[in-house]
């Protein structure tokens, strides 16, 4: 099986959630401290921790701490790693004959 | 593999993937062709599938509806050029039913050609994707950039779709 793109699969790991892509949007205006960040959202400080953790590990947001406020920054070379329109049209057609894969072998396919 | 294609790849501009599955091609051809099937696996996750159209003839219809998670739909449609069972099909987005340019096809213009060959007990098939010319695509990068975040994510998204 073809390998993939890593940096493409991890940011579109990171952008496949309507709350990172939400933090992505509001990034995109400005850096914002995580509590400010959070406001928006109706869950957990824990849970929204972790999507903000997420899009760290993707390499689409960096912090910095000072004193007890984090602050969080978009990234924006990462962003354009999946902007690239080749290597959108690859993730797509990979994750498609994946699932491809994966529907055809199973018990219940076709 | 024995290819058969009548274009040439371009590595510019073409995306070709090839893959082997051990299940036999008539599932593999009926995963490709019948609404029922596509609906299952077509749309990239976390999207999915709402509408499939397929009329399986050249010039018939190839149409997909999606949905994004935040409730966004997009829509792709085409229309087959070549059916070859369980060996070949193609199809474009360049062109509508019966082959009619189509002049507002939702997307961007490619044709995809898949082949199917048996191997062993499975099958392996490769995924051409043609596209157009790379001075568009570049445009495209530059617009994007000039326009913000959040066009950007747009157009993500529609590219995801």
């Amino acid at each position: 099986m073809p390998k993939r793109s890593a940096p493409v699969d991890v940011v579109f790991h990171a952008l496949a959630d309507p709350t990172r892509r939400a933090v992505i949007e509001r990034l995109g205006r400005g850096p914002a401290p995580t509590r400010e960040l959070a406001r928006h959202f109706d869950m957990a400080l824990p849970s929204f921790a972790q999507h903000l953790e997420v899009l760290a590990r993707g390499g689409l947001v960096t912090s910095h701490k000072q004193g007890r406020v984090r602050t969080y920054h978009l990234v924006p070379a990462q962003l354009e790693v999946a902007e690239d329109w080749m290597e959108a049209q690859r993730a797509v057609w990979e994750q498609r004959l994946d699932q491809f894969d994966a529907y055809v072998t199973q018990e219940d396919g076709p | 593999m024995t290819r058969r294609d009548d274009a040439h790849d371009d590595p510019d501009l073409d995306l070709r993937l090839e893959r082997v599955v051990a299940a036999p091609v008539q599932r593999l051809w009926a995963a490709w062709t019948t609404p029922e099937h596509l609906t299952k696996w077509f749309a990239p996750r976390p999207f999915t599938t709402t509408e499939c159209e397929v009329e399986l003839r050249p010039g018939g219809v190839f149409r997909t509806a999606m949905r994004s998670p935040t409730g966004g739909r997009s829509t792709s449609a085409g229309c087959y050029l070549e059916i070859v069972e369980h060996t070949r099909l193609v199809w474009t987005t360049v062109l509508g039913r019966a082959f009619r340019p189509a002049i507002r096809s939702p997307g961007r213009p490619m044709t995809v050609v898949v082949s199917f060959e048996p191997d062993g007990a499975g099958t392996r098939y490769s995924l051409l994707a043609m596209h157009g010319d790379p001075a568009a695509r570049q445009r495209h990068l530059d617009q994007g950039f000039r326009e913000g975040w959040g066009t950007a994510l747009n157009q993500l998204e529609a590219l995801l779709a």
